[in-house]
């Protein structure tokens, strides 16, 4: 079954579409003004009643033209037919209409699971791909000098310049690799920007903890000091440092305060000279030179360059690619009612999206407020603690806690001979992965599996968990008792409009339909994965057919490959499908999804990753960067603990 | 700590050869004092070997401890206390005469105890100490790889 997500924007009016659809191979939906039952109605001048058609087969999506009066049109070409990638955009008329689609289990369709959606926009300013970017693989170097772009050469590109490029280069750095030699390309000059953000938005403030351990350190390659010895130093309170040793069996773990965290990185940044290596600009494409080089096409922000050399390209021999989650997400019931009830666009909110206005009416009115809290993971747990908080400025509040099936405490993920805890039906777990993943055994078993056992242990291993804090076990359970925390079991059927309130409709995991009221709605499900939604990494994907991992399923007893993933990159983060002479291109985080480690989006996972590419560079000697060993690194460290320059 | 068999195996034997034999050469002089007490440091030399010896046969035991943990670690404070266990079985074992090169009867007097107690104490400690994180500033790929050395 293909899951089909289409989004729309009527450029005359203003008009947006967003709808899912889920298709059988062999079925299709029609496009236009009365396109029939089943079809997609779009209103405007120039759509013909019947415009175009969407079809599947078992090889993917194709769409037609029905022979309408002003035409469809496929890359500013006139459309006959064509088969067409995911993330594909569209014109009818005034309309652009942008198709995406996966496979999607057939079991979890039918099952009611979350069908994702998606908040973020999916095309950069001009759309598509800059005119003047050759679509070729492999292009000459002269072609690039003569192209009317800005050049400028480096040794190494970082694409993304986050958290995990800010990882990467701080490697180099202590490898020994001179500023000069280091450019990093993204849109924020800070490379914790976008995670502060997410942090703020879903409730974490600069005095709250992170799912993060003490060793897991971004801005220190060794791990030493770590988060909880500079807390126990500089607070002079050694139980920090005495949770570490404690932790995670008589003590609960350690998490590092966001605001540590992130002045650690400033200090870090000014250490290895970020601001020196940053460009500011987005990312457009990459392409293979013809001098075993990479040509990194980008468009500098307006603030950043005067227009006409806004468009710049970059020469590098070492390439990184870190670019992130490339989309928040939301559940398909959710975009529904938005499209009905946009003028309820105040009353639901996703955790990772500003909200902060809904904590500040529930305070305020000092009424009784129905508040629905979906989701059963850390954000969620995040989220019921500020909402316990607001209790205390007005007591009627009432958490209503939709979970789509209870978990019995037997019934936690199971692993060899051990099975994950459970409390309050949830899953419990410090970490997002169980610790062996970042570097025990879990870590070398993972990596020496193919592809099969890799994808039967991420789906084993994973999974929703939220962290063992008394504070949180005791919102439950306090609230449980005095009854302003009820959760609620089942899968949300349909949000609608009651009143001034929201009609939640939830079916309930033995089949019985129940309706809630709720004053506000927010969900905690989650960033979204999908590659093709990120322009720069749909263009990679397509220009160099680069292969992917997929999410593994098991069905009807075997595991069979799902919905892709991230990269494929080799046990070293390579992409190797880009390898290019003595050129390289390596990945981290999120975008090496389902790769050779399992924790890749954490900042040990980051650590991890920017170590085994350096190494790599290193000890196939690419660059004049050699391997650190126990001198160089202790040297290293030393001059970290002075603040020094690399 | 998140250890494998392998990276154990490695880690205690680092910590004997680069911690334990220093440390013991130091204490033989600060206790026995000049010339070198050859006979008092062939004795705790002994004790280390039973202490490696004792802890490689348990190291196994604890890999089926980790195993029945979800988040298949080792936690610190498991590190220190099975530390000092090991230690206990080494003085059991050496007051009964079964550890071959240790004379059983050395090990039932006071005074020789009280060295041994000492003589582990600071082996321990400063092995302990690097544990906690000043051993991956030397070797930043160790704490990857469960515990052994090397490249990844």
């Amino acid at each position: 079954m293909i899951r089909v997500t289409i989004e729309g924007r009527n450029s005359v009016s203003g008009e947006t579409l967003a709808e899912t659809r889920h298709l059988s191979p062999g079925e299709s939906v029609v496009f236009g003004r009365e396109p029939g039952s089943g079809g997609v109605t779009i209103l405007g001048n120039g759509v013909s009643r019947r415009h175009f058609e969407l079809s599947t087969d078992a090889q993917g999506v194709m769409i037609a033209d029905l022979g309408s009066t002003n035409g469809t049109e496929l890359g500013g070409m006139p459309l006959g037919s064509a088969r067409i990638e995911s993330g594909t955009s569209v014109t009818a008329s005034d309309w652009t209409i942008t198709l995406f689609y996966e496979e999607v289990d057939e079991s979890t369709v039918a099952a009611g699971g979350p069908q994702s959606r998606y908040i973020t926009p999916s095309a950069s300013e001009g759309g598509g791909l800059a005119p003047d970017i050759p679509a070729r693989g492999t292009i000459d170097v002269s072609e690039v000098h003569s192209g009317g772009r800005h050049v400028s050469e480096i040794a190494y590109c970082a694409i993304g310049a986050g958290i995990g490029s800010f990882v990467w280069i701080d490697h180099l750095r202590c490898y020994g690799v001179h500023e000069d030699d280091i450019l990093t390309i993204g849109p924020e000059e800070i490379p914790y920007a976008t995670y502060a953000r997410y942090c703020a938005n879903s409730q974490i403030p600069d005095h709250e903890r992170l799912r993060s351990n003490s060793a897991s350190t971004p801005d220190n390659i060794w791990g030493f000091p770590g988060y909880a010895l500079r807390e126990s130093l500089t607070t002079g309170n050694p139980r920090y440092a005495f949770q570490v040793f404690g932790e995670p069996t008589l003590a609960e773990s350690y998490t590092p305060r966001a605001g540590r965290v992130f002045r650690s990185f400033d200090r870090e940044m000014k250490r290895i000279n970020w601001p020196r290596m940053f460009r500011k600009g987005l990312v457009q494409a990459l392409r293979k030179t013809s001098d075993g080089r990479y040509a990194i096409y980008w468009r500098a922000p307006r603030d950043a360059a005067p227009e006409d050399q806004r468009n710049q390209v970059t020469l590098a021999r070492i390439v990184h690619v870190s670019t992130g989650y490339p989309a928040t997400r939301f559940v398909d019931d959710f975009q529904d009612f938005l499209g009905r009830h946009p003028e309820k666009r105040p009353l639901v909110a996703n955790a990772y999206e500003p909200h902060e206005h809904i904590y500040q009416q529930i305070e305020a009115t000092g009424q009784p407020v129905n508040i629905m809290v979906r989701g059963r993971g850390i954000v969620a747990s995040r989220i019921l603690q500020r909402l316990s908080e607001a209790r205390a400025r007005n007591p009627n509040i009432v958490i209503l806690h939709s979970i789509r099936s209870p978990i019995r405490a037997q019934q936690g993920a199971k692993f060899g001979w051990a099975r994950r805890p459970v409390r309050g039906h949830v899953e419990l777990q410090p970490f997002n992965w169980p610790k062996a993943s970042w570097g025990g055994d879990i870590r070398v078993r993972y990596e020496r599996a193919d592809a099969q056992e890799r994808g039967r242990m991420l789906s084993q291993l994973g999974g929703t968990t939220t962290a063992e804090r008394s504070d949180w076990i005791a919102i439950a359970e306090r609230g449980g008792e005095e009854g302003w925390y009820r959760p609620i079991f089942g899968s949300v059927k349909l949000i609608s409009v009651k009143g001034e309130k929201l009609g939640i409709d939830i079916r309930t995991p033995d089949g019985f339909d129940q309706s809630f009221e709720a004053d506000y709605l927010i969900d905690c499900t989650g960033l979204v994965a999908d590659l093709s939604r990120s322009l720069f990494l749909a263009d990679l994907l397509n220009t160099y057919e680069l292969p992917q991992n997929h999410a593994w399923r098991e069905r009807d007893g075997t595991w069979q490959a799902g919905p892709r993933t991230g990269l494929q990159v080799s046990n070293a983060f390579e992409i190797e499908a880009l390898r290019n002479g003595s050129g390289r291109v390596y990945a981290a985080g999120q975008v090496t999804a389902g790769g050779p480690y399992l924790a890749v989006d954490s900042f040990l996972g980051l650590q991890y990753a920017a170590l085994r590419a350096v190494d790599d560079i290193a000890d196939r000697r690419l660059t004049r960067m050699r391997p650190i060993g126990p001198f160089r690194s202790a040297v290293q460290w030393l001059r970290w603990c002075a603040g020094a320059t690399p | 700590m998140l250890p494998t068999l392998r990276g154990r195996i490695e880690t205690r034997l680092f910590l004997i050869l680069f911690v334990g034999l220093p440390v013991t050469f130091l204490y033989a002089l600060a206790v026995g004092g000049l010339p070198l007490d050859t006979r008092l440091l062939l004795v705790l030399l002994g004790v280390l070997l039973a202490l490696f010896i004792v802890g490689v046969i348990l190291d196994p035991v604890y890999i089926l401890i980790q195993k029945l943990r979800w988040d298949r670690d080792w936690p610190f404070a498991y590190q220190f206390f099975f530390s000092i266990i090991e230690f206990v079985i080494v003085l059991a074992l050496a007051s009964l005469g079964w550890i071959p090169w240790l004379d059983a009867f050395l090990f039932q007097q006071g005074e020789v105890i009280r060295i041994a107690i000492f003589h582990f104490a600071w082996v321990f400690l400063i092995g302990f100490l690097l544990l906690l994180g000043p051993l991956a500033v030397l070797f930043v790929r160790w704490r990857y790889k469960g515990g052994r050395f090397g490249r990844l």
